[in-house]
């Protein structure tokens, strides 16, 4: 790779050992991928360091102690328990505290502890055509599509990029990776094609044809920011996408053509009501009338408007969450504050739902995975109702349960019910 | 040589090394015994992150160790996680020598062989799964690409 005369200096330890360390693994990397100078990244969200791979956490406090500091504005991803509730949830005691020695390390390195998929519902929302460094596949699918901010699917390397403000110009990053591949026209109504649940469906049925390629939406209706969001969160779990174009509504492409940047589209696919029902099936494993005994909303992290609608819901029907059911509604910290403000966690409580913040059920101390580092018994759920289609698709691995896809409403509805309607 | 009474005899001539090249990715040089993998290979899940032994039940090499290892394998599967077992290993001092690979390298497992100074190459010629004998003394050096072996 060039480097610059200030690159230069970094990799001499003008702005310290950890700093020149942090280049010279940048420079390693570019290397191997071709690429040809730095870029300088304004913005990274931060692998959480999660307890589930017992070697992270002791890297995260090894890395903490080499002194390094981040020098652009970084935020964290989730952890593996709600910092503040642990002991309400479940969480053991020894995780909780492990998680805690995580957080002390990211402080020390001045990441912030946002611990969300969602940062960019916290304000972290960086300009179109800014370069950053993102890690969690939801939120790197929305700061390259909705909001045209250039990122490559981050790892363990964001922290280098995070301490040094520089990454390797590759990838994602470059005008000729961001074109049009797949061409999706969309076939479906306003009815059916609505909530997040069926943005969610049909990221999930174009994930899986386009792989890690670049899909290009032509009549997404009138996506919301919560349903942008839901379909880049699916595209990203049946295939890698990390970029997606829907003319009118994401950053980059005005139209099908500039999408496309002169290239004809490699296969072009109807989606009618006929694929997102199939994407459905293929995510329930519970038949309806069967026990259910988790629901889970709130993937990627929801909004205060999305934990406004559950609030609502339950006080307009006067219902209340069954007994033998667990209903996590998963945010961030802030959000929940918020939230709290706003009354809203409480009359969610009030139901018998509880409001999870830094974490979510696959991160968490009932994962299999975790449940046997820390002596617990599995599977902890057996059936859970989600209108994620990422949730969906982890959770019947992760955690050994049968699943079933809903949307928001009729997820509720199976909360107080018990049984899957 | 030539007042030799007989031809000289060397019924056990060694094969002649043998070479091909690949993409250079992780500039370290290297050298040990091939593990050849006919199946795609996962660091998270496959391999116990303290030992370097292979763990996954019913693997074609479980119960075998990949630390010293020359590592040839057709592709990685469950690309993240990769990095944090190959640092974890190297901390133990159980990191494979090098890592051949034979479709395109990821991201997650470069940074990974960078951080355990491990030589990465990829994309080789023609199939060294297929050509290079397990167990055979191997070479790579991950700044030229040029990976060679003798049966």
């Amino acid at each position: 790779m060039k480097l610059t005369d200030d690159e230069k200096r970094m990799l001499d330890g003008q702005r310290g050992e950890p700093a020149a360390r942090a280049l010279d693994y940048l420079v390693q990397f570019g290397d191997a991928f071709g690429a040809e100078r730095f870029v300088d990244v304004i913005y990274a969200h931060y692998p959480a360091e999660m307890s589930i791979y017992r070697g992270n956490v002791e890297d995260a406090i090894e890395y903490a102690a080499t002194g390094a500091r981040v020098c652009i504005p970084t935020t964290s991803s989730t952890l593996a328990c709600d910092l503040e509730q642990w002991e309400r949830v479940g969480c053991p005691r020894p995780l909780y505290e492990l998680q805690a020695r995580v957080v002390a390390a990211h402080r020390r390195l001045g990441v912030l502890g946002t611990y969300t998929c969602t940062p960019q519902h916290l304000g972290f929302v960086p300009p179109k055509g800014s370069y950053i460094i993102s890690v969690e596949s939801s939120a790197i699918v929305y700061y390259n599509s909705v909001l045209g901010a250039r990122t490559n699917r981050g790892g363990m390397f964001t922290r280098f990029s995070a301490v040094t403000g520089k990454y390797p110009l590759m990838g994602y990053l470059l005008d000729e990776n961001r074109r049009g591949t797949h061409l999706f026209r969309i076939r479906l109504g306003p009815d059916e094609l609505r909530t997040d649940a069926d943005y969610s469906a049909l990221g999930f049925h174009a994930g899986a044809i386009v792989g890690s390629e670049v899909p290009v939406f032509d009549r997404l209706g009138t996506p919301t920011q919560s349903n942008l969001l839901a379909l880049g969160a699916a595209l990203a779990t049946s295939g890698s996408v990390t970029l997606f174009h829907a003319p009118g509504h994401t950053a980059e492409a005005a139209s099908i053509e500039q999408a496309f940047a002169g290239t004809r589209p490699k296969e072009t696919h109807e989606v009618g009501r006929k694929e997102l029902d199939a994407v459905r099936d293929t995510l329930t494993t519970v038949a309806p009338g069967e026990r259910v005994d988790f629901v889970t909303l709130g993937c990627p992290h929801y909004t205060l408007d999305q934990l406004r609608f559950v609030a609502e819901w339950f006080r307009q029907h006067r219902k209340r969450v069954h007994p033998d059911v667990r209903l996590w509604v998963c945010t961030n910290r802030m959000t929940r504050q918020a939230a709290t403000w706003e009354g809203i966690t409480q009359q969610i409580e009030a139901a018998g739902g509880l409001v999870i913040c830094d974490s979510c059920p696959v991160e968490s101390h009932m994962r299999i995975s975790t449940c046997k580092e820390f002596g617990l018994k599995t599977p902890q759920c057996d059936a859970m109702v989600t209108d994620s289609c990422k949730m969906a698709r982890y959770v019947g691995d992760l955690l050994g349960c049968k699943t079933a896809l809903r949307d928001r409403a009729a997820c509720l509805q199976t909360a107080a019910a018990g049984k899957l309607l | 040589m030539t007042n030799a009474p007989y031809p000289e005899q060397r019924p056990t001539d060694p094969a002649p090394p043998q070479t091909a090249k690949a993409r250079a990715m992780v500039r370290r040089r290297a050298t040990g015994a091939a593990l050849v993998f006919q199946k795609a290979f996962s660091f998270l899940g496959d391999v116990d992150m303290d030992t370097g032994v292979i763990i996954a039940r019913g693997h074609e090499h479980e119960g075998q160790s990949i630390a010293g290892k020359v590592m040839i394998y057709p592709e990685s599967k469950g690309s993240s996680g990769g990095c944090i077992v190959l640092m974890t290993l190297a901390k133990r001092g159980r990191q494979p020598a090098a890592i051949v690979l034979e479709k395109p390298a990821d991201p997650n497992i470069v940074e990974g062989a960078i951080l355990a100074g491990v030589a990465l190459v990829c994309e080789p010629e023609r199939s060294l799964v297929a050509s290079v004998p397990n167990g055979a003394l191997v070479s790579v050096d991950g700044t030229t690409g040029q990976v060679s072996w003798s049966a």
